[in-house]
């Protein structure tokens, strides 16, 4: 039995390839994660995440088509499935509900200035 | 254009290796995409090292292919080998520690050599000039043959520039050795320094690095000084910002006020040359000037370097160079030639205007014994397999029957060999590691073990060769036997042919281990013989220090105060010490003198009882002597002057020196004033106390402490605020002779090893036979043999061999250390006791490795090796 908890890094790549669509491929999704995130990504540790994504079920992938800046390479697309989109959402509603416990934030007296 | 904006191919094809076949394609459009990206952003050598970093970090567990050639037979057999090739180290032990030992011994002195004739190869190339720097140099043409020599006429550089146009720069330079100390005062502060003078184009020529300063005005003033970085360190404190600060420049009684004009990094470990500042070539003018030297083309003085212009013809060169001097100066012995000035490191020895050898014999003879130990513990290697052999023979069976082909076999034992040489370097580098900090006190080298390219391929080299080489043999032996055969049980009968390959490798080891001791032993006597000589001087308890301040202006009341002191049994001054090199002159006539041929004359000036301070001998007429008037009208010549100049009854007879008339006043013994590598030459001793340089003083023996101290006072009463810095003549004496004691106390630890591995050899093989012989032994034991008569029949074999390892080993070293010798005007005799003593010696050795082993095998009792049959 593969783990099915999210980690920090795994959950960003997750929604990253759910923000991207169908121009959601290693190369793309380590661009979009320096971009958003400022930190930097080796392609290779993106697409070993990915990797393991697939084998965990919460994403799949197909070849999609050549372009030239490629040099005529096909690109692997990934797409988040359901039990994805579900670990997605179990990991939102796990920290909504340990926000609402957080008393300062509960009774809105939590002062950002 | 050759580099396109394309991804590094290197990086594309390693990932293609390593990556799963799968993944290679959306992986190399990923990284191509990127690459892209980066060149437009950033830069094509940042996408380049991008694309690199990528690559690096796709080497992860899921991306990479899994190894599937698990099953190729190559690995396995490879794999099967190693096994083998433990089991065997682990089962013959005492085998396996024999090779270790010798092999890493072996190979630790070959890396050691391989350090030493390296750096050896490197002095004084690293100029960026270096292949077209040369040196001047000049024959001079004399009765009994040619000297050469490196001093030429002052202005020699000036003048060639003008009229080759072959010549891009030159340099004359004073050599720094004439000058001994400088003085150099900073406010209320001495500081002594070595120095040298050279024209202005010095640093552009010699690669000396400069931290502050322009290499083109560096020295072109005559108040302009160039220091080193130490000097700087010791002067100001600082290398910075000390362009411009003044000093004064003292030597003899001449100052000069200077200031920095330039700093240059400490000289490098790997060159010749060793000064702490250069001053400026005016200056020495200047002086010459001042003390009446005069400049002409028959005055040799100073070194000159030329840096010739790219492409010239050397050959050429130098023929239109021979008779410069001559077509300047009528009447002139003197023909020129440049040579290559980092040439002139290894090749520095002149025969008869020939260049005949140098330092390069060192190099050459250390890179022989370097092969030769590695070969003796080849040998080793090659004698104990192939004799062990009979123990794995059922195993060559096995392979055979089961379908081992004889290339595969001889792989095996080759990669046995080649693992075992692995794990010896592995020791070796421990040894080397361990015993540098001495190897660099002998050799008086900085070597270290970095990781240099050079050394790493060089090492992999000599070992993987060490490997194959000693495995060869016994490879090609073992893989040969017929597998029906040896599995019935048949025993390997060593052919006659074997035997004797055995037994010649043994012979050849033992021959150049006595070869080894016979040198050692040589070497040895010989540089204890040229240290305890009688030199017709006397070089004990003399010290002697720079005449500076004071005691220059002085000097008389300096020296007769000195004498005074208790403990001081003499004291006088002379212009340089007497070891090592003098001035020389050819400018002496006498009456009968033969206009056509030339004498060269060495030339010492000295004060007062000098001559009495070294205890040299008068044999006729008298010393230099306050009781007599004109002594500057006098002079001494030397046993082999008056020799050289033909004359009977010399005393009292007028010569010409120097264009002025004068009289032999005496006759001095001859003394070995010059290395005992030369005859005692032809050598006038002048009276001139104004130009002694350096006070000599005699001091009782046993008294030295309390003397020195005495002196220091005196000293300092005389110069507050110098630092008295004296030597020991006695010491700069053995200085001269420092490249013998090296090659002494080198070869002598090489020799030890050598036998060390040797014997180890035939330890090991002692044993073996022993043991293979055991049975035979307890039977002659039953039947009445007595220990003794055993232990005989199995060291007579040995005893055969190592004989005929003498006999052949002593005419080759006869015929070594003779030639050796030769470089030596002076030197042992050769007698038969060395040959026979290292004859005795290498036997003895042997006797004891043997016999230890059959006198064990001898006592054995025959009940236990018969019990089991």
């Amino acid at each position: 039995m593969k783990e099915t908890k999210l980690g920090e890094f795994e959950e960003v790549l997750l929604l990253l390839v759910g923000i991207l669509g169908e121009e959601a491929y290693s190369f793309k999704v380590a661009e979009e994660f320096e971009s958003q995130t400022k930190r930097e990504v080796s392609i290779g540790a993106v697409h070993s995440t990915l990797n393991r994504l697939e084998e965990k079920g919460f994403l799949e992938s197909e070849m999609g088509q050549a372009t030239a800046e490629r040099g005529g390479r096909r690109k692997r697309i990934y797409t988040i499935t359901a039990s994805g989109q579900r670990a997605l959402e179990t990991s939102r509603d796990f920290r909504v509900s340990l926000w609402s416990q957080f008393p300062a934030f509960a009774t809105g007296k939590l002062n950002f200035g | 254009m050759n580099k396109t904006n394309t991804p590094p191919r290197l990086a594309g094809k390693l990932l293609l290796m390593l990556l799963r076949a799968d993944l290679a394609e959306e992986v190399l459009g990923d990284l191509e995409e990127k690459f892209y990206v980066t060149v437009e952003r950033k830069s094509l050598s940042k996408a380049r090292r991008n694309y690199w970093y990528q690559t690096l970090h796709y080497l992860r567990p899921f991306a990479i292919r899994k190894t599937q050639s698990t099953n190729s037979n190559i690995t396995t057999m490879f794999k099967h080998n190693l096994l083998l090739s433990f089991r065997n180290f682990k089962k013959y032990k005492s085998s396996f520690f024999i090779n270790l030992v010798g092999l890493s011994t072996g190979l630790a002195c070959a890396l050691l050599i391989y350090m030493w004739v390296n750096d050896e190869l490197h002095v004084n190339k690293f100029h960026a000039n270096d292949d077209r720097l040369y040196q001047v140099m000049e024959n001079t043409e004399l009765a009994n043959g040619v000297i050469t020599q490196t001093s030429t006429p002052d202005f020699l550089a000036e003048n060639m520039i003008k009229e080759f146009p072959e010549i891009e720069m030159g340099a004359g330079v004073t050599p720094s050795e004439w000058f001994g100390n400088f003085t150099l005062v900073e406010g209320d502060n001495y500081f002594k320094a070595t120095g040298q003078y050279a024209e202005k184009d010095y640093f552009k020529m010699f690669s000396f690095p400069l931290i502050e300063g322009d290499a083109s005005t560096a020295i072109s003033d005559i108040g302009s000084i160039a220091i080193s970085e130490d000097l700087a360190k010791k002067v100001f404190k600082t290398t910075e910002n000390v362009i411009g600060k003044t000093m004064e420049v003292q030597l003899l009684n001449f100052k000069y006020p200077v200031a920095v004009s330039a700093v240059f990094e400490n000289l490098p470990a790997n060159s010749t040359e060793s000064f702490d500042m250069v001053l400026s070539w005016k200056m020495w003018q200047d002086m010459s000037d001042a003390i009446g030297r005069n400049v002409h083309w028959g005055n040799h003085g100073p070194d000159t370097y030329l840096v010739l212009r790219q492409g010239t013809d050397i050959d050429a060169f130098n023929q239109k160079i021979e008779g410069y001097i001559k077509s300047k100066l009528e009447n002139s012995n003197v023909s020129l030639f440049a040579t290559r000035y980092s040439d002139r490191y290894l090749h520095g020895s002149y025969e008869n205007g020939v260049q005949a050898g140098g330092r390069i014999e060192y190099v050459r003879l250390f890179s022989v014994i370097a092969v030769f130990i590695l070969l003796i513990a080849c040998i080793n290697f090659m004698n104990l397999s192939t004799a062990k052999a009979s123990r794995r023979v059922k195993e060559v069976g096995v392979k055979k029957a089961i379908g081992a082909d004889r290339k595969s076999l001889v792989f095996q034992y080759l990669s046995e060999s080649t693992l075992l040489t692995f794990f010896s370097l592995f020791v070796a580098i421990l040894l080397v590691l361990l015993f540098l900090p001495q190897f660099n006190t002998i050799t008086g080298k900085q070597l270290s073990l970095g990781l240099d390219a050079n050394l790493i391929l060089m090492v992999l080299g000599i070992t993987i060769a060490t490997g194959l080489l000693s495995g060869s043999y016994p490879a090609l032996y073992l893989s040969k036997f017929n597998a029906a055969f040896v599995l019935k049980g048949g025993r390997i009968s060593t052919s006659v042919g074997q035997l004797w390959a055995r037994k010649g490798l043994v012979v050849f080891q033992f021959a150049m281990s006595v070869i080894l001791i016979v040198s050692v032993v040589v070497v040895y006597q010989q540089v204890n013989y040229v240290q305890s000589k009688n030199l017709g001087y006397s070089k004990d308890n003399v010290i002697h220090f720079d005449k500076e301040g004071r005691v220059m202006e002085n000097q008389d009341a300096f020296l007769s105060e000195a004498k005074n002191l208790p403990g001081v049994v003499n004291a006088s001054s002379i212009q340089a010490i007497v070891v090592g090199s003098q001035n020389s002159t050819q400018g002496v006539e006498w009456e009968g003198k033969n206009p056509e041929e030339n004498v060269r004359f060495e030339v010492v000036t000295v004060n007062y009882d000098l001559i009495e301070t070294l205890g040299i001998d008068i044999l006729e007429g008298r010393s230099f002597s306050k009781d007599f008037g004109a002594n500057e009208e006098n002079l001494i010549f030397n046993e082999a002057a008056i020799r050289a100049m033909g004359l009977d009854n010399p005393i009292g007879k007028s010569v010409k020196f120097w264009g002025k008339d004068m009289k032999i006043a005496g006759i001095a013994k001859d003394f070995h004033f010059q290395s005992l590598h030369q005859k005692v030459n032809p050598l006038i001793i002048r009276f001139d106390p104004s130009q002694t340089m350096k006070v000599m003083v005699k001091i009782e023996a046993g008294r030295e402490k309390e003397t020195l101290a005495r002196l220091e006072d005196l000293y300092g009463e005389f110069n507050p605020g110098y630092s008295f810095e004296y030597s020991f003549l006695d010491q700069d004496y053995q200085a001269q002779y420092v490249a013998e004691q090296r090659v002494s106390s080198l070869s002598k630890y090489f020799a030890g090893f050598a036998i060390l591995i040797s014997c180890l050899g035939l330890f090991g093989l002692a044993s073996f036979t022993a043991e293979r012989r055991l049975k035979e032994i307890g039977v002659r034991k039953i039947l009445g043999s007595s220990v003794w008569s055993i232990v005989w029949l199995l060291t007579s074999d040995f005893t055969k061999m190592v004989g005929a390892a003498i006999l052949i080993a002593l005419p080759i070293s006869y015929y070594l250390t003779s030639t050796w010798l030769q470089d030596f005007a002076y030197s042992i005799n050769l007698t038969v006791w060395y040959f026979a003593g290292a004859g005795a010696v290498a036997l003895l050795i042997a006797w004891i490795t043997v016999g230890m082993q059959t006198l064990r095998a001898a006592r054995v009792n025959p009940a236990d090796c018969l019990r089991y049959e």
